[in-house]
């Protein structure tokens, strides 16, 4: 059995991860990421818009400043986030931001002089500061009171990934790339490591670290239709579900984003709209601003899915083989800025749709685009539950998006999540000593040796392991998506139980060894069913709308009852997971209001801790020149 | 009833001792707006769970799924069946080492690739978090983020004679990404820096000219003319270099 | 003193750097003398007086006899820098072969057509340098008799594509190689070669015919 032993095991090698490794081998610690594909392949690589950060330098983010950006994240949360880890967000993107910039991104700048915009399909002039030139530039995305989206045309996810990467190539942080976690090692109070499967010759290995990072994205594939790549399928919260001590927080908080093509639900970028793509329907006319006359195509994702689906449902919607859709029209806007800046969505339209945008109009429809759930940790980045076990992205529940994250904040995430927490984990290294049971390490090993086993000789049973994915993912798409209601829920959790059953059933159809990748889904299979079950009871308790989490039979935002986070943890021999409660957040310095977009009625609460803060928040204390501007509401 | 097409795809298990090199057959209905992503992960489901290929984002922007289709080497995901012959030929890309089947370690490849070529901004400057960025022009922006835009799927490297010839050709990603960071004025390496990379016969003056690189990016990056850059910018240098020597002041 | 050695000691190595550059240089000196060499040759067609006083003028000079074996140096030399870069053993001639096949791309089969005709020109050029330069004065009317004894028409009926290819290639690959072909301008410049290539194929061919069927042999 190959070991290796290393200060901080990373698993996943995507922004989040590598940027924690970067942070502890500056440190001058010794530090290992396990990734399942080569590390530059990661999803992190997919963003295409860009990530926030209130540096303000474009005319039309002029006054912009970490306390707006505070704002509009807490806003776009919902008021499901924890602010004092928003806050810290907000302040300390600017810095990760310069930072990547030093490190050789090529950020966008801006261009002194006269240039258009468009907005809702009108166009706009802006004029761009002389003393600004050079500076990093930022784009408009849905939810901002400001232009703060910094972006290198619209592969900003992959040049920051590369530039991390280099900076993982330079520090000399090994990468173990086609390796897959299977089991975190852990006494239940202590993370010693992890099992895991090298995804090239089949075999187990063993990762004994003193700290262990879990930051492995998010899981899309548990859903049909979704924006994320293949390798998206929650193995950080099938990680931490398997500890049966680690919770997961939040799992129903599941985002849709308006713009997946048909048929690939391949993401076309939000920045579309952001710079004046407009949606239209079957009748080729736009419907955005009649729903949401003010912020039109650009509020948030979760409240324009959600339009899109209701307009979709009243019969608008474009027929096609595969079921209706909408249209998006980005036609307008010009070929120049089409082929420049929209670089990749024109490729992807041509490519993928055999569309070519700057004469037709796109097929789009809402898919499932980001977890805001994730492996449940404090402001540090410390995983609940395990000493020595931390998470930091998209796979962690940190929680700075609450129950609806910001287009251009998951980038931001990584980068500013990964710098905070990689620093905390090299503080926790900092003179960290760890004894390592060998007879610990031979049980979790003989644990994934037996699964294996029994998988591949059919032990218990016969099921395709594709089939139990397929049910689940169908279950999922139909009932646990934009629009939820109770009977939907009751249904889900019901059929998902009945497939959790089935996942134990599984048994392998190729007996080949090596990498075998049914054998790798079939030891993932169970996991899954489990997050679903999580994501779908979970949903099924929340009795509210709130933000991405949109209940048909509940739409007001319940802040008497539901300022709160769940978090789930799974017992073995269950089969429903365990969910417990915790407030949202111990700090409230923006108290729960109307978030100026998206329909909704709201039950106030009666918690003076939340609404009578007596003290001036700071929000009331951000100069006139930043503030946001209220939108009334119209419903 | 869409057309039937066969797949001949290269089936060998390294892991496998009783597994032989072999070309194996699979007939499928094709069904619209097919890609080789649908194609391949219906065989995989329906007819051989065995089957190894790679697939991450499906999307063309990660760069997993190059393979060699009908000679070629491109990316699976973004290739459309209804644009290739009933017979499709798939292999995995050579020079790189074989996982099995279609999949391939590019990811041990690369990483040697970013060492070799020491792909990072290297400054003596230390990064102040209080300070404001450096300034730059947005059109040097542009076109670095033009070359930066390779995705290290290695079509330019299973397309390249050299490459296939001899394994320590370091191929037109790595002269591309050199060329990147000598466009960036916040890589503070000289001349003499990048020719001890890249100025010898495993680099730029091994390069025959083939074009295979260029021709086959599925990014369509400008490959060609970083080469001719880098040649005339190396050659330039060591002429110089000779007459500084045979002429010395 | 002492600081100098260092420097001199981080030097990197250059001499893949010097060989190439050679090779480019050589290879743009027999492409210009093959162009002239042509167009000398040529002049046969306005006469065999033309022909003949530019023979004269160019061995009065002593041009040819400086100029001919020095051609012959280069030519040896350019041949010995482009070897290097043929392979000589079996794995990667095999693995070059199967590439070209499998690829099935135009510019790389040109490389291959480049070393093959490589090696032809190498041993008809000798040859013919040999002939020639061991043969002086040149006279149209003692190339037309050799070119009407009949085995040196063959002769150069095959060198004469051959050498027109590898020139033609060569043109094109030494502009990609160094930049000056660049993708906006490969097309086109591409038809050019090609087009030159195939004019001067045709004016060998109506040399040769005028060598052949035209000028009184001596």
């Amino acid at each position: 059995m190959d070991t290796f032993y290393t200060d901080l095991l990373c698993i996943g090698a995507g922004l989040a991860g590598e940027r924690v490794a970067v942070e502890a081998a500056s440190r001058g610690f010794d530090s290992i990421c396990l990734s399942i594909v080569p590390p530059r392949r990661s999803h992190s690589s997919a963003a295409q818009g860009g990530m926030q950060a209130a540096l303000g330098n474009a005319c039309m983010g002029e006054g912009d400043c970490p306390d707006v950006h505070f704002a509009d994240t807490v806003k776009g949360s919902d008021w499901g986030c924890d602010q004092e880890v928003a806050r810290l967000f907000a302040e300390t993107a600017p810095i990760a931001v310069r930072e990547m910039a030093h490190w050789g991104i090529p950020w966008n700048r801006v261009v002194p002089g006269t240039g258009t915009f468009y907005k809702g399909g009108k166009e706009y002039q802006k004029i761009e500061k002389k003393e600004k030139e050079g500076f990093i530039t930022a784009r408009d995305f849905g939810g901002t009171a400001k232009w703060r989206t910094c972006y290198t045309s619209d592969g900003t996810g992959h040049t920051l990934l590369f530039t991390m990467d280099n900076q993982v190539v330079k520090l000399g942080v090994k990468v173990h790339d086609r390796v897959e976690a299977v089991a975190l090692i852990h006494d239940g109070q202590r993370c010693f490591g992890a099992v895991a499967r090298c995804l090239k010759t089949g075999k187990l290995r063993v990762y004994l670290a003193k700290a262990t990072l879990v930051a492995t994205g998010g899981y899309g594939r548990l859903y049909r239709e979704t924006t994320n790549a293949v390798i998206c399928d929650g193995s950080g919260a099938i990680l931490a579900l398997k500890t049966g001590i680690v919770p997961v927080g939040n799992p129903e908080a599941v985002q849709f984003h308006p713009t997946g093509i048909v048929p690939t639900s391949i993401l076309v970028t939000e920045g579309c709209r952001g710079d004046g793509g407009t949606l239209k329907d079957v009748d080729g006319k736009r419907f955005m601003d009649t729903y949401e006359p003010e912020k039109q195509e650009l509020a948030s994702r979760d409240v324009v899915s959600r339009w899109m689906t209701h307009h979709i449902r009243e019969g608008k919607g474009v027929k096609s083989p595969y079921g209706d859709h909408l249209w998006l029209d980005i036609r307008h806007l010009g070929e120049r800025h089409i082929k420049t800046k929209l670089r990749e969505v024109d490729e992807i339209c041509r490519e993928f749709l055999g569309v070519d945008p700057v004469t037709q109009m796109i097929p789009v429809r809402p898919a499932q685009h980001y977890s805001m759930g994730g492996v449940r940790t404090n402001r540090d980045g410390a995983a609940y539950g395990l000493d020595g076990l931390f998470s930091a992205g998209e796979g962690a529940c940190w929680d700075m998006h609450g129950l609806n994250r910001l287009g251009g904040n998951s980038l931001a995430e990584t980068i500013v999540a990964g710098r905070i927490v990689g620093e905390k984990v090299a503080d926790y290294l900092d003179g960290c000593e760890v004894t390592f049971k060998t007879e610990l390490v031979r049980d979790f090993v003989r644990q994934e040796e037996e699964i294996i086993s029994r998988l591949m000789a059919g032990k218990d049973g016969r099921e395709n392991v594709y089939d139990v994915r397929n049910a689940m993912q169908d279950v999922m798409m139909d009932y646990v998506g934009i629009f939820r209601n109770a009977t939907d829920l009751r249904h889900a959790v019901v059929q998902l139980q009945e497939i959790h059953e089935r996942a134990k059933k599984v048994g392998l159809r190729s007996s080949s060894p090596g990498a075998n990748p049914e054998l790798a889904l079939g030891m993932r299979i169970k996991g899954m069913v489990r997050l679903a079950l999580c994501v779908a009871y979970a949903a099924e308790q929340r009795t509210e709308s709130r933000g991405a989490h949109a209940r048909e039979d509940y739409p007001e935002r319940n802040d008497r009852d539901w300022l709160k986070r769940t978090l789930a943890t799974w017992k073995e021999g269950d089969d429903l997971p365990t969910l417990n409660f915790e407030p949202n957040s111990q700090v409230w310095e923006i108290p729960p209001g109307q978030r100026g977009y998206g329909v909704s009625k709201i039950i106030p609460s009666e918690d003076p801790s939340v609404v009578g803060n007596g003290e001036a928040s700071k929000a009331q204390e951000v100069p006139e020149v930043c503030k946001t501007p209220e939108t009334p509401e119209t419903n | 009833m869409g057309r039937q097409l066969k797949f001949n795809i290269f089936r060998y298990n390294p892991e496998d001792p009783k597994s032989v090199p072999h070309m194996e057959s699979f007939d499928l209905e094709e069904t619209e707006a097919m890609t080789l992503y649908i194609a391949l992960n219906r065989l995989r489901e329906e007819q051989d769970p065995s089957l190894q290929f790679d697939f991450m984002c499906r999307a063309g922007i990660c760069g997993s799924c190059a393979m060699m289709i009908n000679g070629r080497p491109d990316l699976a995901c973004h290739t459309k069946t209804k644009n290739l012959p009933d017979e499709i030929n798939l292999m995995p890309l050579p020079v790189f080492k074989l996982i099995g089947d279609l999949s391939v370690d590019s990811g041990t490849w690369f990483r040697a690739m970013n060492e070799k070529v020491q792909s990072w901004v290297h400054t003596d400057k230390p990064f102040d978090p209080n300070a404001e960025e450096e300034p730059m022009d947005n059109q040097l922006a542009e076109e670095i983020y033009e070359l930066e835009r390779c995705v290290e799927c290695g079509c330019c490297v299973a397309a390249c004679g050299k490459a296939n010839m001899r394994e320590d050709f370091m191929g037109a990603a790595a002269f591309n990404r050199i060329a990147r960071f000598m466009m960036d004025p916040r890589d503070e390496r000289t001349g003499t820096e990048y020719f001890e990379v890249v100025g010898n016969e495993e680099g730029i003056f091994g390069c025959l000219g083939l074009l295979g690189c260029e021709d086959v990016c599925p990014k369509e990056i400008p490959l060609q003319d970083q080469l001719g850059m880098l040649r005339r910018k190396m050659g330039w240098q060591s002429i110089r270099h000779l007459f500084s020597r045979l002429l010395p002041d | 003193m002492f600081t100098q050695n260092v420097a001199q000691a981080k030097q990197p190595y250059r001499t893949d750097a010097y060989l190439d550059t050679f090779q480019m240089f050589s290879g743009v000196a027999l492409i210009l003398f093959m162009w002239s060499h042509m167009v000398l040759v040529a002049s046969v067609n306005l006469g065999s007086r033309v022909m003949n006083s530019i023979a004269h003028f160019l061995e009065a000079t002593y041009l040819a006899q400086i100029g001919g074996p020095m051609i012959a140096l280069i030519f040896l030399a350019h041949f010995v820098m482009a070897a290097r870069k043929i392979p000589f053993n079996y794995k990667e001639q095999k693995a070059m072969w199967t590439h070209s096949v499998r690829l099935n791309h135009l510019d790389t089969w040109l490389w291959i057509v480049q070393a093959v005709t490589g090696m032809i020109i190498l041993i008809m050029g000798s040859i013919h340098m040999w002939t020639v330069l061991t043969d002086l004065p040149i006279t149209a009317a003692k190339s037309a008799a050799r070119i009407q004894g009949g085995w040196w028409l063959v002769f150069y009926m095959m060198l004469l594509p051959v050498i027109e290819l590898h020139v033609g290639v060569g043109f094109y690959r030494l502009g990609v190689k160094w930049g000056w072909i660049t993708r906006s301008n490969r097309k086109s410049l591409k038809n050019f070669e090609n087009r030159l290539t195939i004019g001067f194929i045709t004016i060998g061919l109506i040399t040769l015919f005028t060598f052949y069927f035209i000028i009184k042999a001596a």
